[in-house]
């Protein structure tokens, strides 16, 4: 029996609407959720990503301030630009959309934000907090595997082998952050996508994730029966069946894993659909945090 | 055949001689790395902890110093104390005796350590950035555990270490350290909680075995594999069968039925415990140059 497919667009959908829910009670108390974007320069794949998160924002009721600016912006404003969102009471999170042009410190710009308005989850502080099983912010892209996990009712991971073949600090190491407490339970591995001899990894694995960007980077020999298979590729491939000639894959040879698969996520329609509505799941709990230290 | 026996005290001695040198260059400067340990309460096994860290700053010729609050030391004098540690020039690095009382707040207190004196890598800024693969103090077991495999021809690199025990300040920095892409690390890592089911099955995986559990005779024979290399951390005191009634310690590891199987094995004591002793030392020295400027 195929496995079951783990529908992103609806998770996310569903999450929205209780978001809805939640800022109109935030409402009620006088605060309205505010996020805050940076982007510098006029990479139009980021001008296109910052123009979802807007559009998603206004679409729950969530107040936004997307701040664009030129591509020559100095290290110095941009740290400016930075504070003014840290000190603005009506902005409960801050992004920087990046990477960001290459005569700018990243790091510097990320270690600026205000740990309880970093809504991406980037700061060392919440990093490191996270790691130490404290309250802090996590990145999207985990805590929507997270999320997914626990909405399809596969969170239960005691004693389960979770496979990461990812070490990056977007998806690998903060996954682990999440799985690795001891609330949690799971036994992880975390595996370089060049680790030697990588099937003998997943295929142990009762979850394995994978984000490498190669298509059909794990096949069905790599994986055991009733395996719970996430996929956070994205590869465009050509495909003369299609108007544009090109399709999105990911990283997993859906179709045979899928016969092997407990549950899998699709590409496009998994995890994608997820990122957004994490990061305002991120600035709801942001700004619910600060009406509770304003309710002390 | 027996496996070889990783001698943690040489590795120390090595390191120690290394530091002596940026020890000396810097007092050339007119500056005397000085580490300060905060202690609240009197615990006997703490005090001895303290005064083994203190003979090993001796040796290299950098200054110690004790600051010692009453058990009942409430949180704001706690963090008054890291206050004045952190602003006074001559203090370089700051190491927070644990566990507190209860009655005070662990986290708070380490993250008012400043990230440019915290050398046990304790504040949650430097746990991040040790984990982002940023410039960072490493603290000084999971640094130790890395050092000593580094140095006694073991290298991680490319192999699977599997970690049992997770707790914040060995096994999960551990992770963070191997993980990284960076040379002594570029491992595959397993960490794995200590109550799993079929902890044998994982640990026999294991190129590379990691055993950071507290609990004595935890890892046995059938849990490792032919010719692995084992990495012992565990710290207990057990009743000595040659001494009914007198205590010696033992790490986590079956040391006389592992020893039979593995490539290579540390010892407790004289294996993982003084490496960790000299890298907080070395972790001074760096914080002190750090300080002082090119």
């Amino acid at each position: 029996m195929p496995g079951t497919i783990l529908d992103g667009k609806k998770l996310s959908a569903e999450i929205r609407e209780e978001l809805k829910g939640r800022v109109a009670k935030l409402k009620e108390k006088g605060i309205t959720p505010g996020i805050a974007g940076i982007l510098v320069g006029e990479d139009p794949g980021s001008a296109s990503y910052i123009g979802l998160k807007e559009k998603a924002s206004e679409e729950l009721g969530i107040s936004s301030r997307m701040v664009r600016l030129p591509q020559n912006t100095k290290q110095e404003d941009l740290l400016k630009e930075i504070e003014h969102l840290n000190e603005d009471p009506m902005i409960h999170g801050i992004f920087i959309q990046l990477p960001l042009p290459g005569h700018l410190d990243e790091n510097k710009a990320l270690n600026a934000v205000l740990p309880e308005k970093d809504v991406d989850g980037f700061h060392p502080v919440n990093v490191g907090k996270a790691w130490m099983g404290q309250e802090s912010f996590l990145p999207a892209t985990p805590t929507g595997i997270w999320e997914m996990l626990v909405r399809y009712r596969y969170s239960d991971l005691k004693d389960k082998e979770v496979v990461i073949v990812n070490v990056d600090s977007l998806v690998g190491k903060p996954l682990a952050s999440i799985l690795a407490q001891e609330k949690v339970g799971a036994n992880v591995t975390l595996c370089q996508p060049s680790t030697p001899n990588l099937s003998s990894y997943t295929r142990r694995a009762d979850v394995v994730v994978v984000s490498v960007n190669k298509p059909k980077f794990l096949i069905a020999d790599m994986v055991k029966q009733g395996v719970i298979a996430i996929d956070f590729g994205s590869n465009w491939i050509d495909d003369p069946a299609s108007k544009t000639g090109k399709r999105t894959v990911g990283d997993i040879d859906f179709e045979p894993v899928k016969e092997k698969a407990e549950a899998i996520t699709p590409v496009p329609g998994g995890l994608g659909p997820m990122t957004v509505t994490m990061l305002l799941v991120n600035t709801v709990v942001a700004a619910e945090r600060r009406a509770e230290r304003m309710r002390k | 055949m027996p496996a070889e026996i990783i001698d943690g005290r040489k590795i120390a001695d090595d390191i120690r001689g290394e530091l002596k040198q940026r020890v000396e260059k810097l007092k050339g400067k007119g500056v005397t790395p000085k580490l300060v340990a905060i202690l609240v309460g009197e615990d006997p096994a703490a005090l001895s902890y303290l005064r083994g860290i203190a003979k090993g700053c001796e040796a290299v010729g950098i200054l110690t110093d004790t600051v010692k609050l009453p058990a009942n030391a409430p949180q704001e004098e706690l963090e008054r104390t890291i206050g004045e540690l952190n602003k006074d020039p001559k203090c370089h690095g700051i190491i927070l005796q644990l566990p507190l009382p209860k009655h005070l707040n662990t986290l708070r207190a380490e993250s008012a350590i400043s990230p440019d004196k915290d050398v046990d890598g304790t504040n949650p800024v430097n746990a991040g950035k040790l984990l982002l693969g940023e410039e960072t103090f490493f603290p000084s077991t999971p640094y130790g555990v890395q050092e000593l495999l580094v140095r006694s021809g073991h290298s991680p690199e490319g192999k699977h270490v599997v970690i049992c025990g997770r707790s914040n300040i060995v096994g999960k920095p551990l992770m963070g350290i191997l993980v990284q892409k960076q040379k002594g690390a570029n491992a595959t890592v397993t960490v794995c909680h200590t109550g799993t089911k079929d902890l044998a099955s994982i640990a026999r995986q294991a190129d590379i075995l990691v055993a950071a559990m507290g609990k004595a005779k935890a890892i046995t024979a059938d849990m490792v594999k032919m010719g692995a290399i084992v990495v012992d951390v565990g710290v207990n005191q057990i009743e000595d069968p040659a001494n009914p009634g007198k205590f010696r310690l033992a790490g986590d590891v079956d040391f006389e039925a592992v020893k039979e199987k593995a490539g290579a094995i540390t010892p407790v004591p004289g294996g993982t415990g003084p490496v960790t002793s000299a890298l907080l030392v070395a972790n001074t020295v760096k914080a002190a140059e750090k300080m002082s400027g090119p």
